[in-house]
């Protein structure tokens, strides 16, 4: 294992330095860098800036000697104590890649897990209801997704998410046949998702959807909810419980009760713990709600053990998930409750446009947590776009592939439930070829942040990037691209290892 | 050389050895279709694919014919260079929606509109449409070739070829295409589109090559193969006689998908001003020629996108229905 | 139980434990609908090995699964599946899923790949048994130990903590074994258990097979291409073609005196069985088994069948007793006793009785192969 780490560790390095040299001459030779220097029409002032420019570009040595310069300013940079060159304004670039690659990080990470996430989940339900409408339909919007031209995409949801919404937040009236629509939506959503096969029960799943809907939008609606939204001890206990017995349906079963106690229990310690703490947490800090998370999670999962008996194993699982599902949804309340707050101090318009976080904003963990998340949450939706399609089309196909296995016959022969051999046997072999995706899927995601962020007004790495392109700058792009490539590398190597864990036949050696 | 569906032929103890020997009338309808046969009947049953051809194609012969292309003219009045006086605001005179306030279906004078300073809209996007298609053509030659080739000689001979490749596509992923397309496009955009797309190929072969790669290295200890050597063909010959034929559903499919790749990735590039540069243009630099104009002329970036999406969406249909056609394990599951 | 009618060419000592009555089972297909199996009737008494042989695509496996309840949601089935008297298609999901892997396991041909690569060996066994029953880990691994050992692991506890990969397929294939054992079962379909391994290995395999059916008193439904392993290891035969029995009664019988041209053929083109003279080539029946979609008129062998007359093209045979009559009676020498035929050999053919009036059956495969060769 160790052997196998460093083996590929090393290879990595032997790359990164191939792809770094690559990626260095290719911008030096990119255009001419004094370019925009030969329209100054006094002649003594253009030789003075060419002269400096070349001096601080070093443009009179060979390029391979740059990169060689460059490559000990890397080295001083990760040994702590190097500038990464200066652009050509003779700026230090360590500081600038500071402040950019936070938020890009931020932003690309979490695109990255939630399209995992959705897409994965997505696709295996469409697999399991392969040639249904529910598939047709999913298939149709990932084909969408995939074909979309991601500045294109992210200047819609730039104009309707944020514009047309936060407009639509000043008075937030459901016009009619926005409601009716939204309504039949939710209907054929139901019809899909049930898969019923008479006219009968189509109709029913359909009536039951379109109700549904209509009735959260009309207590939305009348409550104010989305003016002052909030959960409360009520909301996040129903939500919890009833999370607990999905999370029992999906782990265990509903038959098996004593993973379904558990569960609740795993629900109950979360949200008793929830409730407890409701006076404090106003000025939350992050070590302590991770703290707080981390108690729960133990708790929950000691509880679980208690009650599991020969379930145990499931029984602490799903336990522990409840435990985690109910904290999340305190979060989401207290969230809720910063809210609005946020939005009197954004003058009515939360979902931003521009920038990573409101300049100069203060407030306590909750407001500044919410700022974040109403600038992430509209790139983010960009990224994930295109890679779910990616992934829901890859998790499809290979769990169709996995279906067809013999060794999903065998264990429909031995007896098993449909759901154990789905969530065991199928659906463990159909993540397998996955995680290959997500080592080269966010390379893509990457590049897709350039651009997300250049359109959502970012100062991101992204911004370094391009500048540095349009200036033929290197050490700003190479900046990018060190982040970029370090990471790629090192989730490949992630990937890797997540591969020969899931699958018994690698070995790490 | 055709494979055949494994169904209708698998041999048993004192069963017929091949389907080869049926040929008798009556009741023994069990023929074996060619791989040919069987590839079009399935590509022409999937209706996504089907209607992604029919836009694909529409799109194609508005684009070309439209406008007209080197030298011959075409059908459309208006010119994409020449502005004519600007009427109602540029905005676009085509009406498909007879109800609400449409006047039924209308062409008008400027179906797409006018732009800035008045060229025809829909000349314009044409002419987007046709520089973009060229060069996700150019793009899907070259990156065809080149990967098809490497990933041959990588799957066929191992060894060196093999690393080289596998290096090289872990230097490729890496890198962001978006990265090194921004690159070489700020170096290259200036060129001629063709060149351009060509340039473009040379960065999109390698996903391409990893499919070719496992395809020889799977079929290259078949049977046939085996017995091919043994008979002392030579590798050319068993390349290209003998394992190329039986990878042309791969390699065919993974063209498609890059052709859908080149669309956006050269769009994208050309939205950063990276790619196709005035004169010339391209669907992603009138987006991002008109993207400020979003609030006051939205049609002005709603035309060019929406060519992108359609021309990208019917070439990934066609791309799944080429894939279900060529291998269709998943088309059915057992149970 | 009481409820099962004697099923045709079943022993009528003890109550059979399986039985399949009129089992058709029809697959639409955008080609047309497959009718994959047409009419199958067997019953299997308690610890007796009924062997199935037949063409590939003749319906031995679909019929199979289904009394596994493991067909694919798209298959039509109609008839009758009696465990123990009870109708196996109209129990719930439930219930059937009781019966599944307890009651009636099964044993598949592919030992590399009908196990889960991810799992051990011991998980997989031990799954099965609490699928079944509601006991701890520890429990189900011993019991899933006690199984290796009986199939003749060595090593049992340690191989438990192995992965599939590391078996040899004729480990794998022990491995399945105990795993169809693992509770109890009363029936074992083993469908061709012994094809994918080496030649060396097949007979300890079906060694393994014969004694651990003793150990757990289990029935066995063994279908396989190997006339050789059916004389061998199976009490009945059944031969299947195009989606029918076409033949059924003791291996000595059948073996013996087969009633019908179909068997005749095979036997002729098995090596080991008996009429194969020294040095001759083996005849494969020419042509090939006909479209499960648009079957020929009447016999559905007639299109490969030697003796094929106008009759047989007029109406399908049915599966019934077919006595010494006509042919068979003008055929007997003089003073030779008379050909007997027990009343449970069934067979599916207008022209039994020149079958059995022939010395030798396999005969019109030969003849008839040198003509058209
Ligand atoms: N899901 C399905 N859909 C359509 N046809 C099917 C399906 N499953 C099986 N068939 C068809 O049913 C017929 C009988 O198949 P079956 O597998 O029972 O044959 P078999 O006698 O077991 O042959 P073999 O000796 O090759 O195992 C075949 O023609 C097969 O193509
Ligand atoms: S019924 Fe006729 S065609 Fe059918 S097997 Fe008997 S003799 Fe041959
Ligand atoms: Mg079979």
């Amino acid at each position: 294992m160790v052997a196998f780490i460093l083996r590929r560790l090393l290879i990595s390095i032997g790359v990164f330095f191939v792809a770094t040299f690559l990626m260095y001459v290719l911008v030096a030779n990119a255009g001419d860098p004094l370019e925009d220097l030969y329209n100054i029409s006094d002649p003594g002032d253009r030789a003075a800036r060419i002269a400096a420019r070349t001096q601080i570009m070093q443009l009179d040595t060979p390029v391979v000697v740059r990169y060689v310069h460059w490559l000990g300013d890397l080295l001083g940079y990760l040994w702590g104590a190097g500038s990464l060159g200066v652009n050509r304004a003779g700026q230090a670039v360590a500081p600038l890649l500071g402040l950019a690659l936070s938020s890009t990080l931020r932003l690309v990470l979490l695109s990255t897990v939630l399209a995992i996430v959705t897409g994965v989940a997505v696709g295996i339900v469409s697999a399991l209801r392969q040639y249904t409408s529910f598939d047709y339909t999913i298939t149709f919007f990932s084909f969408v997704f995939y074909s979309l031209p991601i500045f294109w995409a992210a200047v819609l949801l730039k104009q309707f998410g944020a514009i047309a919404f936060n407009d639509w937040l000043g008075d937030p009236v459901v016009p009619l046949p926005v409601f009716v629509l939204l309504a039949a939506l939710g209907g054929l959503f139901a019809v899909s998702l049930v898969g019923g096969r008479t006219w009968l029960l189509r109709g029913a799943s359909f009536a039951g959807g379109f109700l549904a809907v209509a009735a959260v939008l009309l207590v939305l609606s009348q409550t104010d909810f989305l003016a002052r939204p909030s959960l409360g001890p009520v909301g996040v206990s129903v939500l919890g419980l009833a999370a607990a017995v999905g999370i029992t349906a999906l782990v265990s079963g509903l038959a098996a009760r004593r993973v379904l106690i558990a569960s609740l229990a795993g629900a109950v310690v979360g949200i008793i713990i929830y409730v407890a703490t409701l006076s404090v947490l106003v000025d939350a800090t992050w070590p302590l709600l991770l703290g707080l998370f981390a108690i729960t999670l133990v708790v929950a999962g000691g509880v679980g053990a208690g009650i599991g008996g020969i379930d145990r194993s499931r029984a602490v699982r799903a336990a522990v998930l409840s435990g985690a599902v109910v904290a999340g949804l305190g979060l989401v309340d207290w969230l809720m409750f910063a809210w609005p707050d946020y939005v009197a101090n954004s003058f009515g318009r939360p979902i931003a446009t521009i920038g990573s976080n409101t300049p100069n904003y203060t407030g306590n963990l909750w407001q500044t947590t919410l700022d974040s998340l109403t600038h992430i949450v509209l790139p983010s939706i960009t990224l994930v776009l295109i890679s779910f399609a990616q992934y829901t089309r890859y998790t499809r196909s290979s769990m169709l592939e996995t279906m067809n296995q013999d060794y999903v016959r065998t264990a429909r022969a031995k007896g098993l439930t449909e759901r154990t051999v789905i969530m065991r046997h199928a659906f463990r072999n159909a993540l397998i070829p996955v995680t290959t995706l997500v080592a080269l899927d966010f390379a893509a995601v990457v590049g897709g942040a350039v651009i997300t962020e250049r359109i959502f007004g970012w100062k991101g790495m992204g911004a370094l990037f391009i500048e540095g392109v349009y200036t033929v700058d290197p050490p700003p792009v190479m900046a990018f691209f060190v982040v970029s490539a370090a990471a790629v590398l090192l989730l490949n190597i992630v990937a890797d290892i997540v591969y020969a864990y899931l699958d018994p036949r690698i070995r790490l050696s | 050389m055709t494979t055949t569906d494994p169904r209708t032929t698998a041999g048993e103890p004192g069963g017929p050895g091949a389907a080869g020997d049926s040929g008798d009338a009556s009741g023994l309808s069990v023929v074996a279709l060619s791989q040919g046969q069987l590839v079009r009947r399935r590509f022409f049953r999937h209706r996504g694919a089907l209607a992604g051809m029919a836009v694909l194609l529409f799109v194609i012969v508005l684009a070309f014919s439209s406008i007209g292309f080197a030298g011959i003219p075409g059908w459309w009045h208006y010119s994409f260079t020449q502005p004519t006086p600007i009427e109602n605001g540029g905005r676009p005179t085509l009406d498909v929606v007879p109800w609400l306030d449409g006047d039924g279906l209308a062409w008008g004078d400027h179906p797409f509109g006018q732009d800035n300073i008045g060229v025809d809209y829909f000349a314009l996007t044409m002419r987007g449409a046709q520089r973009s298609l060229i060069i996700a053509f150019m793009v899907g030659v070259v990156a065809t070739i080149i990967g098809t080739l490497i990933g041959a000689l990588a799957g066929y001979f191992r060894g060196w070829a093999d690393s080289l490749l596998m290096r090289v596509t872990d230097v490729f992923i890496t890198i962001p295409v978006i990265v090194i397309g921004a690159v070489l496009g700020r170096r290259f955009g200036a060129l001629p589109i063709a060149l351009f797309g060509a340039i473009l190929g040379v960065l999109l072969w390698t996903s391409l090559a990893r499919l070719v790669r496992g395809s020889f290295l799977s079929l290259r200890e078949k049977e046939f193969v085996e017995a091919a050597r043994a008979m002392g063909a030579s590798s050319s010959r068993i390349i290209f006689k003998h394992i190329l034929p039986n990878s042309l559903g791969v390699i065919i499919v993974a063209a498609t998908l890059v052709i859908a790749v080149a669309i956006l990735t050269e769009s994208a590039l050309s939205y950063l001003g990276l790619g196709v540069r005035a004169p010339e243009t391209s669907l992603g630099l009138l987006i991002s020629d008109y993207e400020s104009a979003f609030t006051t002329r939205p049609w002005l970036f709603w035309w060019p996108g929406l060519f992108i999406v359609l021309i990208a969406l019917s070439v990934n249909f066609i791309g799944d229905g080429l894939r279900d056609a060529f291998d269709p394990r998943q088309a059915r599951v057992r149970s | 139980m009481s409820a099962a009618t004697p099923a045709p060419g079943a022993p009528a000592a003890e109550a059979p434990v399986l039985q399949v009555e009129n089992l058709t089972v029809a697959f639409p297909t955008e080609d047309g609908v497959v009718r994959a199996v047409r009419g199958m009737n067997y019953a299997v008494a308690p610890r007796e090995v009924l062997g199935i042989v037949g063409e590939s695509g003749s319906g031995k496996s679909v019929s199979s699964m289904a009394v596994m309840g493991l067909l694919p949601r798209s298959a039509q089935i109609t008839g009758r599946i009696l465990f123990r008297g009870e109708d196996v298609l109209s129990m719930s999901p439930r219930q059937q899923r009781g019966l599944r892997g307890r009651r009636v396991s099964m044993i598949f041909q592919d030992p590399m790949t009908a196990m889960n690569p991810v799992y051990t060996v011991g998980d997989q066994l031990a799954e099965a048994v609490r699928s079944h029953s509601a006991v701890p880990q520890k429990v189900a691994l011993k019991r899933a130990k006690d199984m290796l050992d009986l199939v003749g692991i060595p090593q049992a506890e340690a191989r438990l903590r192995a992965y599939p990969h590391e078996f040899s397929g004729g480990m794998r294939q022990r491995a399945m074994i105990a795993m169809a054992i693992i509770n109890d079962p009363d029936v074992i379909i083993a469908d061709e258990p012994t094809t994918a391994l080496d030649v060396t290995v097949q007979a300890q395999v079906l060694d393994t097979l014969m004694s651990v059916k003793d150990a757990v008193d289990a029935a066995i439904v063994f279908i396989t291409h190997d006339l050789g392993v059916i004389a061998q290891v199976a009490d009945r035969v059944l031969v299947m073609y195009a989606g029918k029995p076409v033949e059924i009664g003791t291996t000595t019988e059948v073996f013996s005196k087969p009633l019908m041209p179909y068997t005749a053929g095979l036997l002729g083109s098995t090596p080991s069985a008996e009429g194969t003279r020294a040095g001759e080539r083996l005849r494969p029946i020419s042509g090939a088994p006909p479209s499960l979609i648009s079957l020929p008129q009447g016999c559905p062998f007639g299109p490969r069948c030697p003796l094929v007359r106008d009759d047989c093209r007029a109406s399908e045979p049915e599966l019934r007793h077919r006595g010494a009559t006509g042919a068979a009676l003008a055929g007997v020498a003089a003073g030779a006793p008379l050909p007997v035929v027990s009343p449970n050999h069934l067979a599916a053919c207008h022209h039994s009785d020149e079958l059995l009036a022939a010395a030798d059956a396999t005969r019109f495969f030969r003849a008839e192969s040198e003509v058209t060769s």
